[in-house]
């Protein structure tokens, strides 16, 4: 039992978490409180809840990098919306920011699951199709928080749970939390629970095999799009609700490397088929301590990007390396 | 036997008293295209029977298959089931039936688990929308035990042997009722002891009453396992024959309609004096072969056989430069070498087939004329360094015509071509270089009988122009009768070295390569 725990990349990844929590929290000792922790789980949700989308396509074999158009488009729309409306519902603006993703989805599976086309190319063009359409048709100009209904910062301050501070002021956990929460759940279900998850693996594991067991591979894909679409959806408004400013160009680029850093150090191939979700959270993590540390060790913020494509390039190489190393074992010599 | 009543009672249930075949296929013609693939083909299989069917690539036993399983229609002709008429429209009319086809490739989900393998077509079957993780593993535990298997549940099948895969797809065929099992040539990616554990697993279906429909075109194999026999040819059938009544000579006539005698291979009259084309001192590398000591002269075929794991593939990489040995000589015509990459080794006219021809030995999806070219292409450059159209059309069209590679045009796919023509091109790309030394692994594996027949020809022409061949087979009676000196290897040491071939019994060779190895079950 414990050596078959050795054998996966999570275990490792969690006693790197571990060291270099404790690395940090030696450098600085408010690291390590509650406060803090709860700060992090508030601005990294929307980023777990990408990775998460970005992780099931890679499951059924797609990189789907079309999340951060969807998501922007999502938010956009949806905010555009209920300021034309002169509506103030919270409810209504993820109704329509993730239906509005889930069509984005549809329209990405569409073009994979017809021409079996690789959901890179296509949602290479479609990311650039949706942000274009979005805007020309919807607008360019920036909605900032004098102009945002209500609901967004109300939604942006509401804590599950409040605890005092030593000099008697307020701090809490974001509901944010709860939504993640949710998203894991359903996530793992679905995967683990229901034969939809199954098709997904069996997809993305061989898809001839896949077609000859009698999956209906055209749903699957629509579903794994289409998720990723919703998931989006849900993202946008979180990131809406969390800086109270909605800036159709905004996270368009920002958020894609890292989160497909996270994911990729979580251990998920690349190439598709495998991967965990604890491994994905697990990355997740990896990458937002990392990120808010750098400080800590002495660099400046802009070792960012420098550290993000580090991140990519070594989780990538570990799991190629390791697939190499099966087979060599196996006798196999491909380079 | 207790399987005969076993299976005479089932029949008895269904068939009401008289006996009634299982499958019973009648006059099935096909054609595609106006090419005749099937023409009037009956084949009868009955409850419980292990049932060989026959024929070279092309014969048109895929085909047939495919009819049976629902995947293909049938132009004219009809099949009963039990008796009762069966024209299955899909394959899952055909699955509904108890027919349950194995493919090669055996269509399994590298990145699932043992028992998800097992348990999915069931579920997809019954349309459940919730998986169970204890219903998983409940139904792949009943299915492994029917059997009388094991196999880690909670492995993922990626990381299984290729038997281990097998047992997992046959057992997922019992997860659906199976009655007939047809197997698409099982045996051609396993070992010998992996085929005879898979022999076992066949005849317990068999005491379950489960008909196995096998595809092959390895004699030996027939032989050992099959009860009854259909061969079929060119899209007709040549006959139904029961096992006993047919011989390796028979079978084989029948087959290919032609007489494929084969005369040992002798070497041109080199004398003795001569010496030696390569030569391996105390070669070691540990934990794959130790004190490898071996010569072979110029028109030597040494052949080297022994079972997976003996260190025969490790120590061919050695000298193909692709597994560094850590101490011992490689002498290469009277001077020490280090081969320390594949591109030093074609350098030192080195070449090697390897096993995996499909993932190792071509480009499959580049074009015939490519593959032919790889190893030559520096010599066919013009003086600007670009490849010489007139050159390469010369040779491409050269040893297509030479090595009679059936295609249209070298333009196509490798992956256009049987495993005969294929191998015949992989054997070009060597041929067109200089080479002195040449190894190969498996030349035959997967090759139908006139293919191997010409394959082994074209070795032997290799050899009577002076290159030193060394030629690795798990099939015993190919390296008695094509190699004129045998090295029987095992668990990485020479356990015997045979300088004489003749009068040298399979039985014999056998032995030394599994002695001590017999009762570990591998």
């Amino acid at each position: 039992m414990i050596s078959k725990l050795f054998q996966r990349n999570e275990t490792y990844l969690f006693f790197v978490i571990m060291a270099f929590s404790f690395f940090v929290t030696v450098m600085n000792p408010s690291f390590l409180t509650v406060e803090n922790m709860f700060d992090l789980v508030k601005s990294s949700s929307g980023m777990a809840i990408l990775a998460i989308a970005f992780f099931v396509g890679l499951l059924s074999r797609g990189i789907d990098i079309s999340f951060p158009a969807i998501a922007i488009a999502g938010q956009y729309i949806a905010v555009n919306a209920l300021i034309a409306m002169g509506v103030d519902s919270l409810p209504l603006a993820f109704l329509i920011s993730c239906a509005v993703g889930t069509a984005m989805g549809a329209i990405n599976a569409f073009f994979i699951s017809s021409f079996r086309m690789q959901a890179l190319i296509v949602t290479l063009g479609t990311s650039n199709i949706f942000h274009g359409a979005l805007l020309v048709f919807v607008g360019t100009r920036a909605i900032n928080t004098g102009k945002l209904p209500h609901c967004f910062k109300a939604f942006g301050h509401m804590n599950v749970l409040t605890l005092a501070r030593p000099d008697g002021t307020l701090y809490g956990l974001s509901v944010f939390a709860v939504l993640l929460l949710f998203v894991i759940i359903l996530t793992w279900f679905i995967l683990n629970h229901t034969l939809l998850g199954k098709s997904i693996y069996a997809v993305g594991g061989n898809y001839e095999s896949a077609k000859r067991a009698g999956f209906n591979i055209k749903r699957t894909l629509f579903f794994v799009y289409g998720y990723i679409g919703f998931l989006s959806g849900i993202m946008g408004v979180m990131h809406l609700s969390l800086i109270r400013y909605s800036n159709p160009n905004y996270i368009v680029d920002t958020e894609l490397l890292r989160v497909i850093a996270a994911v990729v150090i979580g251990g998920a191939r690349i190439t598709g088929g495998s991967g965990t979700l604890t491994g994905t959270l697990l990355g997740v993590i990896m990458m937002v301590i990392l990120e808010k540390n750098l400080v800590l060790i002495g660099l400046s913020s802009y070792w960012h990007q420098f550290f993000i494509g580090l991140v990519i390039v070594l989780g990538v190489s570990i799991t190629y390396y390791q697939s190499k190393r099966q087979n060599r074992r196996n006798l196999l010599f491909t380079d | 036997m207790c399987q005969g009543v076993l299976s005479l009672l089932i029949m008895e249930k269904i068939g009401g008293g008289t006996l009634v075949p299982f499958l019973e296929a009648e006059k099935i013609s096909k054609a595609f295209d106006g090419v005749q693939a099937l023409d009037n083909v009956s084949i009868s299989i009955d409850a419980g029977a292990i049932h060989c069917f026959v024929g070279e690539n092309g014969s048109g036993k895929s085909t047939l298959i495919k009819i049976i399983g629902g995947i293909l229609r049938p132009d004219t002709g009809q099949m009963r089931i039990n008796g009762r008429p069966f024209t299955p429209g899909r394959a899952i009319e055909s699955i509904r039936q108890g027919i349950q086809i194995i493919y090669q490739d055996l269509a399994l989900f590298p990145n699932l688990t043992v028992a998800e393998n097992i348990s999915l077509n069931q579920l997809i079957e019954k349309r459940n929308k919730l998986v169970s993780r204890k219903k998983l593993i409940q139904t792949a535990k009943k299915a492994l035990a029917e059997i009388e298997e094991e196999c880690d549940l909670f492995e993922k099948v990626e990381n299984l042997s290729m038997s281990k895969r097998q047992v997992v797809a046959i057992t997922r065929a019992l997860t659906q009722n199976a009655r007939l099992i047809i197997m698409d040539e099982p045996t051609s990616a396993i070992t010998k002891a992996e085929v005879d554990h898979l022999f076992s697993v066949i005849t317990r279906l068999k005491q379950k009453g489960i008909a196995t429909l096998f595809v092959s075109h390895k004699l030996g194999e027939i032989f050992e396992i099959a009860e009854n026999v259909s061969i079929i040819r060119d899209g007709v059938k040549v006959g139904d024959y029961k096992a006993e009544a047919l011989d390796d000579r028979k079978l084989t006539f029948l087959m290919t309609g032609q007489e494929i005698v084969s005369k040992p291979y002798l070497p041109k009259g080199n004398g003795p004096s001569q010496s030696h084309l390569l030569e391996l001192t105390n070669l070691t590398r540990k934990g794959h072969y130790q004190n490898v000591n071996l010569f072979v002269n110029q028109g030597d075929i040494l052949g080297i056989t022994g079972l997976i794991g003996s260190g025969r593939t490790e120590l061919a990489l050695s000298l193909f430069g692709l597994n560094r040995p850590d101490s011992g000589e490689i002498i290469l015509e009277g001077k020490p070498v280090s081969i320390r990459s594949s591109r030093e080794a074609v350098r030192l006219g080195v070449g090697y087939l390897p096993e995996d021809r499909l993932l190792q030995g071509l480009a499959i999806e580049k074009s015939i004329g490519d593959n032919i070219l790889a190893t030559i292409v520096g010599k066919v450059l013009t003086r600007l360094r670009l490849i010489s159209g007139e050159q390469r059309k010369r040779i491409e069209s050269k040893w297509i015509k030479d090595l009679d590679i059936k295609t249209p045009s070298p333009a196509m796919p490798a992956s256009s071509l049987s495993g005969g023509n294929q191998q015949r091109v992989v054997l070009a790309k060597w041929l067109a270089t200089d080479l002195k030394l040449f190894i190969l692994d498996g030349p035959t594996i997967g090759i139908d009988i006139a293919s191997k027949n010409n394959i082994h020809h074209i070795i032997r022409d290799f050899a009577h122009r002076g290159v030193g061949v060394i030629m690795i087979s798990d099939e015993i009676p190919e390296v008695l009768q094509h190699c004129n000196r045998v090295i029987v290897m095992r668990e990485g040491r020479i356990e015997a070295e045979i300088e004489d071939v003749q009068g040298v019994s399979e039985e014999y060779i056998f032995d030394l390569a599994a002695a001590k190895k017999v009762g570990q079950g591998m």
